[in-house]
Parts: C-alpha cells; structure tokens; sequence
C-alpha cells in the first residue's frame, strides 16, 4: 500500500520535471523565425517577383523561357563554368602542396602565409586588377583569353582556399600521420595522395566550394576586361528587362545551392567511397 | 633478428642539449626501455633510430652497420607514436595492410598477413572498423599490429600508452610484451613509467639530461640503483645522510643510529659524509607498549601520515634521522594512527650507499 502510494506521489513530478526540461524557450523561437524570414523573404519575393509581368496566355514561367531561349545566356552561362573550373584547378595544385609543405616542414612561416592570405581582403579587389593591368597587357596572348580571369580569381580565392586548407590540415595529426606512412616505407607521393588528401576531403571541397561561389558571380572585373560571364550577362538583362533578370538571378541561386547540396552529399558520402577507391 | 647500438649519440636544439653522449647496446630479441623523466632527450633518441631526426655527432648501428645515411622509408623500422597514428580514412585492415602495399605484396598475402597480425593483438573480429569506431587501446593495438606487418628488424614504441587509462594501460602493456616474446623481435621502449619499464623489459636504461644513468635489468635497476638520480626516479626511497665512523667494518652514524653498509665495495673515509637510501618496504615497525624504549638497534618514531595503497599501507615517520617512509601491511596499519610511537627497524642488508 504505502508502495502504491510513493509510485503515485512520484510521477507527477518526474513527468513536471521532463516537460519544463523539453520546453523550448520563446526567446528561441523567435530567433529561429527572424532569421528563417532574413533568408525566406528575398527569395520570395525574387520567385513572386520572376512570375509577374506575364501576358494572359503566356505560360507563368514566361521569363524564365525566354532566359532560356537566349544563346547568350547559354554561352555566358559555360563561360562562367569553364572559368571557375580552372579558377579550382589552378587554386588547388597552387594551395595543397604548398599549405602542406608550410605544415609539415616550415610551420614558423604560418603566420606568414595567414598575413598573405588576407591580403586580397584587405586590398580591394578593384585596386589589384588596376594594379595588375599593366602587367598582365603585356601578355598580349594572354590578356585577350577568359582564362587572365581564372588567374585572377585565384588570388580573389586564395584567402578563402588558404583558410579551409589550414583548417583541414590542423584537423588531422599530420606530422605523426606523414611519419608514420614514412617508418612503413611510403614516399612523399603516396603519403600525400593516399593519406593526407583523403583526409582534406572535406576541406578540399569546402574550399573549392568557396572558389566557384566567388568565379561565377564576380562582376567588376569580368565587366573591366569585357568578357561576357554569367554576371555580367545577369546584370545587362537586369537593366534591360527586371523581369528576365529577376529569373536569372533565381536560376543562378537555384544552380549554387545545387552545387552546394550535391559537393555536400559527395562530401559526406565521400569518405567510404575514398576509402573503397584508395583500397581497391 | 637485429642487434641495436648507439655509439656518443649528442643533439642539441639551439642551447638545450636533448642528447649528451648516449651510449647503448641492446641486444637481438631484446626488450629494452628508455625510463626517464619528461625531457630527458628519450623521444629524440628514438626518432634518431627510426630516421625522423639526426644527431650531431654518434652513430646508430643496426645489425653493425651504420643506418644514419639511409631515410626513414628505407629503414624497415616498425614504429609506434604517442599520438594516435592511424590512417583516419582506411579500416583497420587497410591500416595493417598499407606497409605490404607500399612493398607491392599480392591482395591475398596482404589480407592474410592482415588478418594474422590482427588477430595476434586480439582484433581480429575489428578489421572492418574504422580508427573512429575504436577506442583509444584498441587504436594502439591496430598501430602495434600496423607497425609488424612490414617484419621490421627492429621494433620502436614512444610512449604508446601513455593516452590511455591506468587499467587499459596495465593490460596493453603486458600484450605490447608477449607479442615482443612471440615474435622474439628487438624492441626500444620509451616511457616515463617506471612500473611499465620494470614490468616489461628485459633491461631499462634510465636517462637523464640526455645521458644513461644506468643500464641494467629491472632487478638491478630496482635493487641497486648506482646514483641517487635512479636512485629517486625508480621507486620510492629514503635518503639518509650519515658521517662515516669505520672504513674497515663500514659504520655509519646517522643521527643517534649506527648503520652497517652490507655494500663490500663501500670505501669512504672515516669523517666523510654519505648518502644512504632505503627503500620503504626494508622498514619495518613494531608496537610500543606504553612508556617502553625501542629494543637496541631499533630507533623510535611518530606517526606523522597513513596512506592506504592496498596490500600495504605507506606510513609517514618522523625520526632522529629525518623524515622516513615505511610501507607495513595494511593490517598492521590498522593498529596505527597519527602520533602513534613505534619503533622502527631498518633492514641493513637492504642499505644502499651511493658515492656523491
Ligand atoms: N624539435 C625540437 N626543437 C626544439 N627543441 C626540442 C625539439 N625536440 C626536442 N626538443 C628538446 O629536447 C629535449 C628532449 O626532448 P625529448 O626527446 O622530446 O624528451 P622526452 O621524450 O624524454 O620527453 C627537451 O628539452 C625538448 O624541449
Ligand atoms: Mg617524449
């Protein structure tokens, strides 16, 4: 009797107690919404915006057609992607030997690097292609291809890159990972691509991730120069017609979210995937 | 199997001297340790051997011949680190594996091998796991296991225990030693531990300030440390100070006590001033009855600390001849408590005298 009596006497409280544990605080909430809305409410409006303006008979993603239709848009659009393609090619055979060798053999020059590294933040981008220019028309071959803004985009890059790197690589023990394949009898090529690349993973994709963000939607250079990329291209719509313009700017949302998901998920996938490579 | 000497090895980092002139021989099959305090230049005598760092002067012979010209990769050195080592990407298999690949061995002498070594350190149901689904003991053993594959001649271990917890401890270091045995294979074992080098080696070199103080079996280490730097670092000892009263029969005066050095090779003096030590458990303590003096030869003491260490309980004295620590059974202990007078008996045969 007295049993039942302390078993019923308890169980209000215990179940008080994990209600008060669950609660979410308003304050919490309210939080969550301000900043769900900061990034909802461009996008909806940009969407809402995109499918106005249309004739009656004309399909609603009227815009978004004509964009489509247009060579330029297609030609601008690949433009871009070749560029920052070699902008990440360029970026990583440049940054991953070089940021590894500073870890592993001159870790005193890290401070070094980091002061370099920042110095595209600090310098205004438009003040290093003046600065560059005279420089790179000499290269006359050169300074007409798209490719002069791949190598510019590397530096525009490089913090960016840099920065992931030097985070992946002070993840991981890489003095003793680095000896340890030596004592097994590795050479520095395979402790580089068998070991330490592997375990960048994540940093290298982060870091290239960055790297496209920044080639596809850099405009004041590209306009400089006169190469029709995709921002520039977006932007000259955009004065023309708002409505194509509009539509443009959500393809091109809509198209760096699906890099990022899909680097993300092969990120995250990746490391069974790296190992069945490395093994097989 | 290999033989291991180290001729004068001297490495300096800018002012600090990490290894002076160290000298040592271990035999084939043998397990050695390198027992010292942190700092004393142990990790950087052994990343000599493996070929991670170079001396300024000495030579490391293996087998007789001089390995300092050769690079890490071409030692056939097994190592094990502090610091976790495994490859975080590759399963344990694949980790055990990575040496025979690097030597070009066929799939199936690698899994074999893998699957053997594996099982030898006890893991041989954990080849599919990854180094983050193991604990830290059984990421140790994977890297034990790692390390053999490749039949290193020779087998170096930094402190591969000293992550892990004190029971993990005991129980992997008894296993890093019968895989030693199994395999016969020369072994250099750094660590600070002075339990752990006792326990597992065949003999231990205690360093100091990048020299051996002292290279000899744990017996000898134990029992007949030759200065009073092994003699404070390897166990816990007494020190007393006394004035030499007879050369020939080896007296000395500690205070109101005279002590027989049992050591023939004690030659001091009469009037000199030396250094005795004696280890705790060669103290032993007997119950006063009320009022009563010590029996001759026995001296009395007070009960100044208790410490409970299991079997035995480590009493603190305070004597005529300084401060004193004796270990007595835990039972006896029970009898005690702080100010107790006891009178307290030294072994003589156990003195050990140390020239300064
Ligand atoms: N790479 C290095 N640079 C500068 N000093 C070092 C380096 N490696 C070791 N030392 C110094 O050498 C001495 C011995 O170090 P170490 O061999 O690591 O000792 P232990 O392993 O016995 O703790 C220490 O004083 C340490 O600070
Ligand atoms: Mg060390």
């Amino acid at each position: 009797m007295a049993e039942v009596t302390s078993v019923a006497e308890t169980r209000p409280s215990s179940h008080r107690f994990r209600r008060a544990r669950n609660r979410v605080p308003v304050w919490h909430l309210i939080w969550l919404v301000l900043a769900a809305l900061v990034f909802i409410v461009p996008i909806y409006s940009v969407v809402q915006f995109s499918l106005t303006g249309v004739q009656a008979g004309q399909s609603p993603f009227h815009w978004y057609l004509t964009v489509f239709d247009d060579p330029m848009f297609r030609s601008s659009f690949w433009l871009s992607i070749q560029i920052s393609l070699e902008t990440v090619a360029v970026s990583l055979v440049l940054m991953v030997p070089t940021v590894f060798w500073v870890h592993l053999r001159l870790p005193g020059l890290r401070p070094v690097m980091d002061l370099i590294s920042i110095l595209p933040f600090v310098v205004p981008p438009i003040v290093l292609v003046v600065g560059l220019l005279p420089f790179l028309e000499k290269i006359t071959w050169l300074f007409v291809r798209p490719e002069v803004l791949s190598l510019i985009y590397v530096i525009f890059a490089l913090p960016f890159l840099y920065r992931a790197l030097d985070a992946g690589l002070r993840a991981i023990d890489l003095r003793t990972l680095v000896e340890a394949a030596e004592s097994l009898g590795a050479k520095m090529p395979r402790t580089l691509l068998r070991v330490i690349l592997p375990n960048l993973r994540a940093a290298i994709i982060g870091g290239s991730l960055l790297t496209v963000a920044i080639a596809m939607g850099e405009y004041t250079v590209a306009s400089l120069l006169e190469f029709s990329t995709f921002s520039v291209y977006t932007y000259t719509i955009g004065t023309s017609t708002a409505y194509e313009g509009v539509a443009l700017s959500f393809i091109s949302f809509i198209f760096v979210w699906g890099a990022m998901l899909s680097l993300y998920l092969l990120g995250r996938g990746g490391r069974n995937a790296a190992a069945v490579a490395i093994t097989h | 199997m290999a033989t291991i000497e180290l001729r004068g090895l001297r490495r300096t980092f800018g002012s600090v001297v990490a290894l002076d002139n160290l000298d040592l021989d271990v035999h084939s099959g043998e397990f050695v340790s390198l027992l010292g305090p942190s700092g004393c230049g142990k990790t950087t005598a052994l990343r000599i051997v493996a070929g991670f760092e170079w001396p300024d002067a000495g030579e490391v012979l293996v087998n007789g011949r001089d390995v300092l010209g050769q690079p890490a990769n071409k030692r056939n050195m097994g190592m094990v680190f502090q610091a976790y080592s495994l490859f975080p990407n590759m399963t344990a298999q694949h980790n055990v594996e990575f040496g025979l690949r690097v030597r070009k061995e066929s799939h199936e002498k690698r899994a074999k091998r893998a699957r053997e070594l594996l099982e030898l350190v006890g893991l041989g149901t954990a080849m599919d796991r990854y180094p983050r689904q193991l604990s830290g003991g059984q990421q140790q053993r994977v890297a034990l296991a790692r390390s053999l594959a490749i039949e290193p001649s020779v087998l170096l271990l930094d402190e591969p225990l000293s992550a892990l917890d004190a029971k993990v401890r005991v129980q992997l270091r008894e296993e890093v030693r019968r895989v030693q045995l199994e395999l016969g294979i020369t072994t250099l074992y750094v660590t600070h531990d002075q339990e752990e080098a006792l326990s597992i080696s065949d003999r231990v070199a205690v360093m100091s300030d990048g020299r051996v103080e002292q290279f000899g079996t744990p017996a000898q280490i134990y029992n007949g440390p030759r200065t009073a730097f092994v003699a404070n670092f390897v166990g816990t000892m007494n020190r007393l100070e006394g004035t030499v009263v007879s050369s020939e029969d080896r007296v000395v005066r500690c205070g109101p006590v005279m002590l027989s050095v049992p050591d023939p090779t004690f030659n001091h003096p009469a009037g000199e001033t030396v250094e005795l030590f004696v280890r705790p458990e060669d103290i032993s303590l007997e119950l006063l009855s009320n009022g009563n003096k010590p029996a001759p030869g026995l001296f009395d003491g007070r009960v100044t600390s208790l410490t409970f260490l299991g079997p035995v309980t480590r009493v603190g004295l305070a004597t005529d001849l300084g401060p004193l620590l004796a270990d007595v059974s835990s039972a006896v202990a029970l009898d005690l408590a702080a100010d107790t007078v006891v009178a307290v008996r030294l072994d003589s045969t156990a003195l050990r005298s140390i020239a300064r």
